[in-house]
């Protein structure tokens, strides 16, 4: 944890409350989802009601996750729209396919320069979770390859 | 053919006023309205087809992310406070002339100092979920994986993507109206130029522009008298998908799945009677996907496709004659409409040194 973390920590426009118990979750180096009991599956990103069945938010429970899934896809970042990154240029962000069925992107920490320059991350994949306490505010989800 | 009792209102949602919307957002709100409408309608999310939303504040592809409703046809309505009416209005065209079945048109307003302002304006996820693990400028990112993708369940090479850069850029030589006029490019060319965002390259995307696009539209009947040759419209689709690339859910279809096979139907016309396209080119991968889901090109063929055709305006299956924007510039929000303007001059027959011979019939996305 650093004070002078300089890249951008989460801007939560769409509805911080709502969002508010998934970065709760980070905190505790967990991740937690939406489910919907209507349409019987996860959701991501926090919404207010579920996408294709229109649950109310007030049938929606928070529930703990298993934080592992599968490379879904990639891009390897050349150049960065945000100037805080250019250092660490190239770097892979990441599409996660969890395992309950949601995605989410982030980026692959354990990779090499050789690695990411070469392409070599295969999709499918298989990664779990971890969590990088950027600031005393925030936890950001990244990920790490591991054994099937 | 007027409007008069072609169209109806079979469902209605409302939410009370309140001062201070506690907790609640813009697009939160209109999923409650949307869900009440949809029931009064005795109808289920899954038959809604068509989605009309405000437009300026909240994109339709947003919408249809949030709400998980993947329209056929979709618009926005920019009226200020008329807006609605304006949407049931194109509500009622869209389904009077077959664009959709059931169209929800879902306005909404939050007033909660909760909710800071969105970096542009409208609500999106970027801000929250996708920038802290550091983004590529525009769309690059979604795009880079959905290219990764295609490789990965295609077979698609870099080199094969290439090829279109390469004969769009041909095309735009002689073009008065293109940045890059009389800029040639090799295969070799766009293969080294550097990554954006693997597997994106440089001369693979769009360079942002300016500029403006106008057409003239009037009926069939006047249009008989114009001293242009008519360039008339046989079928049409306006379909749209979540504005996150990574919230489809294959990410190698595009909406023209949806909205050509619409607008071939309309038509009486399939692919096979198509003599050339002008298509919706921000990056490669784009115009590729998008050239697949319309039909033109079998789902997962393009690479051999582009090994096999020459699509340069001397060709046999012309492809974006002006160079498209990937080798003309991308005018921002005009951009999906220049392809519209150069296939209205190529059937005109004013296209001078790339005129296409076969110009009586094709397709355009935008």
């Amino acid at each position: 944890m650093t004070a002078e973390y300089k890249k951008p920590v989460p801007r939560p426009s769409m509805n911080p409350e709502v969002s508010a118990p998934f970065w709760a979750g980070t905190k505790k180096h967990e991740i937690w989802l939406q489910y919907s009991k209507g349409a019987n599956k996860f959701m991501f990103p926090p919404r207010e009601v579920s996408p294709g069945d229109l649950t109310p938010m007030e049938e929606l429970v928070w529930t703990k996750v298993s934080g592992k899934g599968r490379i879904y896809s990639y891009t390897t970042i050349y150049q960065p729209a945000i100037a805080a990154f250019a250092e660490e240029a190239p770097y892979v962000h990441a599409l996660i396919q969890l395992d309950e069925g949601v995605r989410m992107v982030g980026n692959i920490v354990d990779m090499t320069e050789d690695e990411v320059r070469n392409n070599s991350l295969q999709i499918n994949t298989r990664v779990e979770a971890v969590f990088e306490d950027v600031t005393p505010d925030w936890t950001l989800v990244k990920w790490r390859r591991i054994e099937e | 053919m007027t409007l008069r009792g072609a169209a109806a209102i079979i469902g209605i949602g409302e939410l009370p006023t309140q001062r201070t919307t506690t907790g609640r957002s813009m697009i939160g709100l209109m999923g409650d309205a949307a869900r009440i409408a949809i029931h009064d309608a005795h109808l289920r999310p899954k038959d809604i087809d068509g989605l009309v939303t405000e437009g300026g504040s909240i994109y339709p592809g947003f919408a249809s992310e949030y709400l998980g409703i993947r329209p056929k046809f979709a618009s926005g309505s920019s009226m200020m406070g008329a807006s609605g009416p304006t949407g049931v209005l194109l509500a009622a065209m869209a389904v009077q002339n077959g664009l959709a079945n059931n169209v929800l048109v879902v306005i909404g307003t939050a007033r909660n100092p909760a909710i800071p302002p969105a970096a542009d304006g409208r609500p999106s996820y970027r801000g929250e979920f996708e920038d802290p693990y550091g983004m590529s400028a525009g769309a690059n990112t979604g795009y880079g994986m959905i290219y990764k993708r295609h490789m990965e369940e295609y077979g698609t090479t870099e080199e094969q993507f290439a090829k279109m850069a390469v004969n769009q850029r041909f095309n735009t030589l002689e073009n008065e109206n293109s940045v890059f006029k009389g800029q040639p490019i090799t295969h070799e060319d766009v293969m080294s130029s550097r990554y954006v965002n693997y597997p994106i390259k440089l001369l693979e995307t769009v360079m942002p522009c300016g500029g403006a696009a106008a057409v003239v539209v009037t009926t069939a009947e006047r249009a008989n008298a114009s001293l242009n040759k008519p360039v008339y419209i046989l079928g049409g689709g306006a379909a749209a998908d979540p504005l996150t690339g990574w919230h489809r859910d294959k990410l190698t279809e595009s909406p023209v799945a949806r909205s050509a096979p619409l607008a071939f139907e309309m038509s009486g016309y399939t692919p096979r009677d198509m003599q050339f396209a002008q298509f919706y080119d921000c990056y490669t991968i784009l115009e590729a996907m998008c050239l697949e889901d319309a039909g033109l090109v079998p789902k997962g063929e393009i690479g051999n496709f582009f090994d096999s055709t020459d699509t340069t305006y001397k060709g046999e299956f012309p492809i974006n004659t002006d160079g498209g924007q990937l080798s003309s510039g991308q005018p921002g929000l005009a951009g999906g409409f220049r392809h519209v303007v150069e296939a209205a001059r190529q059937i005109m027959g004013k296209a001078g040194v790339r005129q296409i011979e076969k110009n009586d019939i094709g397709l355009v996305n935008g």
